[in-house]
């Protein structure tokens, strides 16, 4: 099912697969008591939702 | 698990599934609903789930786990274990007078107002010293210890209160005038743990 906007579309799907990249890494670092679990939360998982709302923003405002 | 990293993981299920079906049925922002939807799945619950990690990420850091998971406070972890009452930290670890599962933090945490939000701070910084930084060859602390870390729990106790030597000295120990540690002066004492007897737990 696609929407009219072909890039609206694109560009939903591109901020869902990293808002969910983001979201596991977050999740996964929970079961590893570690300094690298809270580098990897902060790093990777953090930039990726980071990047995913970022991107989710700026596709409802150019749509 | 901890109770906040199992509701964390839960919450952060729940999210992924919502942001799954705005990613895999982008048509629903078509409707006012789904633009609700979307709004909360790819914007809102990510940064409230992130927030909250965060949160939970501080409290896994002040585990005796997550301070021992760095190689060189390996000796400091042994150094709980010692079969021998008169190592202070040994003797609290061993007899639950700290939790055993924060006992790092309990001791080495300020008892102050903003003491737990700087003993974080400082365990930021050590990460970064691990990592990219210089180890130092001694690990010492940043300032002498203070009593005031002793005497949030000790003070009151009957134990404390009632030892004649606690008794004349208690005006000093609460200036900080006298440490404590100048009597209880055996601490960690790393360099002379190789041939220490260790206690296992559970074996008499």
């Amino acid at each position: 099912m696609t929407i009219a906007n072909p890039k609206l579309t694109r560009r939903l799907q591109l901020s869902g697969l990293l808002v969910g990249l983001g979201l596991a890494v977050e999740a996964l670092t929970m079961a590893w008591s570690h300094p690298t679990a809270f580098l990897a939360f902060l790093l990777v998982g953090g930039t990726l939702v980071a990047l995913g709302v970022l991107l989710y923003l700026y596709a409802i405002v150019s749509a | 698990m901890p109770y906040l990293t199992e509701s964390f993981v839960a919450a952060v299920l729940v999210t992924i599934a919502l942001v799954a079906l705005v990613a895999l049925r982008p048509s629903l922002v078509e409707a006012r609903g789904g633009r609700v939807l979307a709004f909360l799945a790819l914007c809102v619950l990510p940064l409230l789930m992130s927030a909250i990690g965060v949160s939970a990420q501080v409290e896994h850091s002040k585990s005796t786990a997550f301070c021992l998971s760095c190689h060189v406070m390996e000796p400091y972890g042994r150094s709980l274990h010692v079969d021998d009452s008169s190592y202070v930290p040994a003797q609290h670890f061993q007899n639950n007078r700290v939790p055993r599962g924060e006992a790092c933090f309990t001791c080495h945490t300020h008892y102050t107002l903003f003491g737990d939000f700087k003993a974080k701070l400082r365990g930021l910084r050590h990460v970064y010293v691990n990592y990219l930084g210089t180890i130092p060859q001694k690990i010492e602390l940043y300032e002498p210890y203070n009593n005031r870390e002793c005497l949030h729990c000790h003070a009151g106790a009957r134990s404390f209160e009632e030892n004649d030597v606690h008794k004349e000295a208690r005006a000093e120990l609460a200036k900080n005038a006298t440490s404590c540690l100048e009597c209880h002066d055996t601490i960690h004492n790393v360099r002379g743990l190789a041939g220490v007897k260790m206690w296992k737990e559970g074996k008499p």
